[in-house]
Formats: structure tokens, sequence, C-alpha cells
């Protein structure tokens, strides 16, 4: 006769703490909220404003330019205006200088549109819909960025600083 | 079996509740708190979380606050939520209202800062002409400050200035980086007066930590949570206040508790918007007139020092001291620091040249913050609006209050004093600036309540204690009468505790 396995005595007494995933571990995004064109040249400015620097993930690995489409998407009406207009100036200004889209310029061409990055940092919004894109966009995208999990596991190990994790209040009833 | 009978009601778990509970509870005082949040555990109730494992990553759930800009995604669920907690502004004049509906309230969060009023303040009107006096005087206050201090454990440095009285304190003995060493003998130079910080000491100096256990301790404390009251009940024969009506936050079951003295601390506006909705305590009309805060100037100036940085303090009101020598009255303080890395908002650069820049910068950001007097005015105001109600169903409140050109001439010479103190220290100016944040961003909205020697244009005694209703005190910042540049903590515990000994020795003598 088989002997029955021992019981797990701790097991049976204790639940175990099980390490999940999220979502970002296993899948992407699915992006729909800007058109195709518009996604297109937030990803190239996704990777301008933040590229990979040497084991540092930028912005494309941390797959900023689609979790800004999904919360672009959830935001309130001028935020997405701000968006959809700015990266449609991105584009206009793109094919008036050079014929092509925004995605398409090389990093001297797209430094010549993105000029409103050079200009001083002022305590209200630019006037020009695409500067007011521009420094929402870049704020974001760093965010975006630094916030990620490819980021997180990175420079975490690194620098005891840069860790990114906070305290979490739970909801309350 | 009968209910336990209860000396006291107090409404409100934060810096004033909390204070008049422990005062009162140790003088044998049998008191009842009610708050309209939840009790929580500070253990099991928060958790250490990585920001990619939050749903929007860190950025909060877009639009939910729109009014909280001090919320994030990790701390959202202390905040009051503006769905379930609405109220109404002019679209013209915005007015940002930030609550916290938890025991402990915004002692939960607050930035502990903790600075005394002068009589620069309580005879204000004496000293410039312009609004009223308190009905107290800085040394009618002094004695319940140095009692204070100590229970809130503030560290400071005694500087001997009578704008800013010295206090009970830890002492500082912190050190400041050559950068901060020069600002400060620039402002020196220039009349300008200096201070360390003045802020109680602990991760967290709560009401939670600091005030209740203590009052628990006696044996005389009961805290009911999730509270949500309605309105106060009054005895029609006498007039008198005899208990509040609540709702019970999660199942909306009402409730009635009865009270002999009834204390209101619920914070400055919920105060004032509980007695509208009770329809008491305004003979004088007064109810709700004269809202006012400190204006807010964030980052006025954001410089880089030449060296990395360290160290930081605070910059005393010095204006319109001795004679009015500015283009407006009072005057503002200053909060600055060094250290860190500016925000990269602040570098004309992206990509990899944002980076490096970032890298060659760590350690010599140098910012500060204005931190102005706003003159309390009879047409900044609240009203109930009847259209906006809460998820309660209890009516909320309009708002309406506008800064000045005695706040916006404040703001400019603020800018203008803290460029030339950055440029004279060798510092490099990234951004000055004077655009304050909307009122009641700064979340110490104060008045509306407010205390005075006469009925006629008051709502509150000298005690705290409704002139129209002997049986009502109100103890948090809607008491004010002027505000000054301080932090009005402080200053609300301390009233708090002084009118709490007056209430227990009225009592004693069977006037209450």
């Amino acid at each position: 006769m088989l002997a029955l396995p021992a019981a797990p005595a701790l097991l049976a007494q204790e639940m175990p703490k099980i390490e999940v995933g999220v979502p970002d571990a296993g899948a992407e995004t699915v992006a729909h909220f800007f058109s195709a064109p518009q996604l297109a040249a937030l990803r190239r400015l996704s990777d301008l404003l933040l590229p990979a620097m040497g084991e540092t993930p930028g912005a494309l690995e941390a797959r900023a330019p689609e979790f800004l489409d999904f919360l672009i998407g959830e935001s309130p009406a001028d935020r997405k205006q701000l968006y959809r207009a700015g990266l449609d100036a991105l584009n206009a200004g793109a094919r008036r200088k050079y014929g092509k889209a925004f995605a398409e310029l090389d990093a001297a061409q797209a430094d010549a549109v993105l000029a409103p990055l050079h200009e001083r940092w002022t305590y209200d919004a630019p006037k020009d819909p695409l500067a007011a894109f521009l420094r929402e966009a870049k704020a974001d995208v760093m965010a975006a960025t630094v916030n990620s999990r490819e980021w997180v596991q990175v420079v975490s190990q690194r620098s005891r600083t840069a860790s990114g994790t906070g305290i979490y209040w739970h909801p309350i009833e | 079996m009968a209910l336990t009978p209860y000396d006291v009601l107090i409404i409100g778990s934060g810096a004033s509740g909390g204070m008049t509970a422990h005062t009162l509870t140790k003088l044998g005082v049998k008191c009842l708190m009610l708050d309209a949040g939840p009790a929580f555990d500070y253990d099991k109730d928060r958790s250490l979380r990585p920001v990619y494992d939050l749903p929007y990553r860190g950025f909060g759930k877009p639009g939910r606050f729109p009014h909280i800009t001090q919320a994030n995604e990790f701390t959202a669920a202390i905040w009051a939520d503006e769905k379930e907690n609405p109220y109404s502004y002019d679209p013209k004049d915005p007015y940002y209202w930030v609550r916290i509906r938890r025991i402990g309230g915004k002692t939960l969060v607050w930035g502990r800062a903790s600075w005394r009023l002068s009589d620069y303040e309580f005879k204000a009107k004496d000293h410039d002409g312009f609004g009223d006096n308190w009905p107290l005087a800085y040394a009618d206050l002094a004695p319940y400050y140095d009692r204070c201090e100590p229970l809130l454990r503030v560290s400071g440095r005694k500087e001997g200035l009578p704008q800013l009285p010295d206090g009970v304190f830890l002492e500082d003995q912190s050190k400041d980086g050559p950068s901060v060493t020069r600002f400060l003998e620039e402002a020196k130079k220039r009349g300008i007066p200096t201070t360390k910080q003045r802020r109680a000491q602990g991760a967290l100096a709560s009401s939670m930590n600091l005030l209740l256990p203590d009052a628990m301790a006696t044996g005389n404390l009961t805290i009911v949570p999730n509270a949500v009251v309605r309105e106060i009940t009054t005895d029609r024969k006498t007039g008198l206040v005899n208990g509040v009506n609540f709702v019970d936050r999660r199942s909306k079951r009402e409730m009635h508790a009865k009270a002999r003295v009834l204390v209101v601390g619920a914070s400055t506006l919920e105060s004032t918007r509980l007695l509208l909705n009770s329809g008491i305590a305004n003979s004088s009309g007064v109810l709700g007139h004269y809202l006012f805060d400190q204006f807010y100037v964030k980052n006025t100036v954001q410089a880089l020092t030449p060296e990395a940085g360290g160290g930081g303090g605070y910059i005393a009101r010095f204006t319109n001291l001795k004679s009015k020598d500015k283009n407006y009255l009072r005057g503002y303080a200053v909060d600055f620091g060094s250290g860190g890395t500016p925000d990269p908002k602040y570098f004309p650069l992206y990509g990899e040249a944002l980076q490096k820049a970032l890298n060659a910068n760590r350690g010599r950001g140098f910012n500060a913050t204005t931190m102005g007097s706003v003159l309390p005015r009879f047409e900044n105001h609240v009203s109930i609006d009847k259209n906006v109600i809460d998820a309660w169903g209890v009516p909320s409140l309009r708002i309406q209050a506008r800064y000045t050109d005695n706040e916006f001439n404040m703001a400019k010479d603020a800018m203008n004093t803290l460029a030339e103190l950055c440029q004279a220290s060798g510092f490099e100016l990234l951004e000055k600036h004077d655009r304050m944040v909307p009122p009641g961003e700064s979340i110490h909205e104060l008045g509306t309540c407010r205390m005075g020697e006469s009925p006629k244009t008051s709502v509150l005694n000298k005690w705290n204690q409704a002139h129209d209703v002997k049986n009502l005190f109100v103890v948090d910042g809607s008491a004010f009468v002027t505000g000054g540049s301080q932090n009005p903590t402080l200053t609300i515990s301390a009233l708090a505790m002084r009118a709490s000994e007056y209430m227990a020795e009225q009592m004693r003598k069977g006037d209450l």
C-alpha cells in the first residue's frame, strides 16, 4: 500500500503569498484612441524625448506612447484635444517643412519642428497649441517611462533612491 | 439600557477636534467624538507598492481630483472624493476645496509647519487700520502655544522677532551649505529676517498619534467614525443646541446624538456649512463671510546654486512692520530650500541632452515658495447651494473668493525680492513668477465663523463660543479674524485648547 505523502503542515495553516505579474509583464496595450498617424508621431516624439541610453530603457521600451494612448483616451476633453491637436500639428509642421510625416523625419529635421522645446519654460502655458502640447508631452512621456516596470526594474537595481515604490493607501469601504 | 450620557459632543477629529478631546478628557469631561470618515489601521490599510503596479502608472485616474492637486495615485484614497462631496463656485473664480474625511483629518498629511501668530495679526486693525482686531491678544494665547508646541514636538530656532514669536522648541541645529549661507547673508544685508523651519517632528505628527491616544487612555473618550453630520438640533424652549442628526456613512441609517455642550471642529468650511444648514448662530448675518487663506506662489523662484546644495529655511514677514512701506498692506513669508535636481521642465532641452543636464545639475536646485497674507473681506463668502447635494443628501456650499490688488502687489514684490536675493547669492535664475494658485489650494482656508467682541459683527466670542448659543463652540480655522502669513494649525490647536479649558470651567461652575 502506498504511503500518503505527509500533509504540508505549514501550508495547511497559512496562506502563502503568491507573487503575481502586472499586465505589462506579458501583454501589450491595444492602442485605439489616437489615429494611426497621431500614434506614429507620438512614438517618434517619445523616442526623441527620452531615448534608451546604455542599459537604461527609453520611452519606447517602456511602451510610454501606448500607455499614453490609454491614459489620454480616459482623460477630460481638453486634454484629449491638447494631444490630438498637438500631434496633428507635429505632422502638419513636418509636411510643411519636409513633405513627410513627423515619424519619418531624421533627428535634425525633427529638432526643427520641436523648436518650442528649446524655449524657456514659463509659468503661463504658451498660446501656441504645439508649444502647449509639447511641454505637457515632455512631462507625460518622461513620467510614463520612469514609472514603467521596464525602467523601475533596471534603475532600481542601480540606485536605492530611484526605487519607484511608494506607500499605497487602500481604498476605503 | 440607557445610553451613556456624554458631557461634550465633538464633531471632527483633526487638529481642533483632537486637541479639544485631548484637553477635555484630561479634565475628566466625558466626550463623544463624531467623524464623517472611517477609522483605519495605519499598518494594515497601507502597503508598499511599485508605481507600475498602480492602474494608471502613478498618473492617477484622470479627472478624479480636479481640485486636489496634492492627491496622487498612491494617496488617492485619503482625500474626500470630489463626486461624493461636490460644491460650487462661479467658473470665473475657481476655488479649490480640499478635504479629508478620516479619523485624524488633515493632520494625517499636513506639512507640519508650526508658527505662532503675533499681535501684528491679533491687533492688525490697530496696526494698519484694515478690518478688525481679534477679541484676544497674543498674551492671552501665548500660554497655550507654550503647551501645544511640546505636544506636537515642534522644532525650531529662537530669533526674538516680534512678528514671529519664539516658542518652546526642540532646538534645530541643522547646518546650511555654502549656497544657502550666502543667501542668508544677502537677506541679512537687506534687513530681511530668516530662521529655520518650525515644524512638528516625526513622519506622522497627527491628531491620530499625538492627541487621540492620550484622550482614549483617560477612558473619557468614545469615537464614532463614519458619522456624517447633517444638522445641529436645537431645543426650542431654551434656544440651546441639544444634539446632532447624522447619517451613517456606509448604511445611510439616520441617527441622533444628544449633546449638553457641542463643539464643532469639522474644518473651516465644513463647520460653517453645518451651522448654515442648521440655521443657527447667525443673528449677525456674518456667518459664511470673511473667507480668506494664505495665497501661495509655488516655486516663485527656481534657481541653480553654484555648489551642490543643502539647507534651507524661512523668511519671516518683514514688510509694513514699523510703517507702511509698500504698495500693499501686511506681508508675506517664504519657505526656501536647496538640494535635489530642478524639474526637467526648467531645462529647455530634451532627449539625451536633457538627461546630461539633469545629471550635471544634481543637488544644485534651489526654490522658494511665497505664502502671503490675504485680507479678510466680507464679500469673500460661502453660502448653501441647495442644488448641490452630497452623497448623503446634505446641501453643500457655493464658494466665492477672489484675490485683489493687495495680494497681487504683494506677490510681485515677493518675486522681485527673491529674484534679487538669488542673483546676489550667485545663483542662476531658471524661472521667476508671481502667479498664485487658486484660493483654497494652500489648504489654509480660514474665517467664515469669526470671533469678535460684538455679537453684531461676529459669530463667536473670544472663547470660540457662539454669541447666540452659549453651549455651542466652533474651534477650528473658521474662527480666525485675520491669518497673517503663518501656517494656521498651531494657532488652531492653541485656540481649541484654550476654549476647552474655558468650557470645562464653565461646566464645573454649572454655567453650561
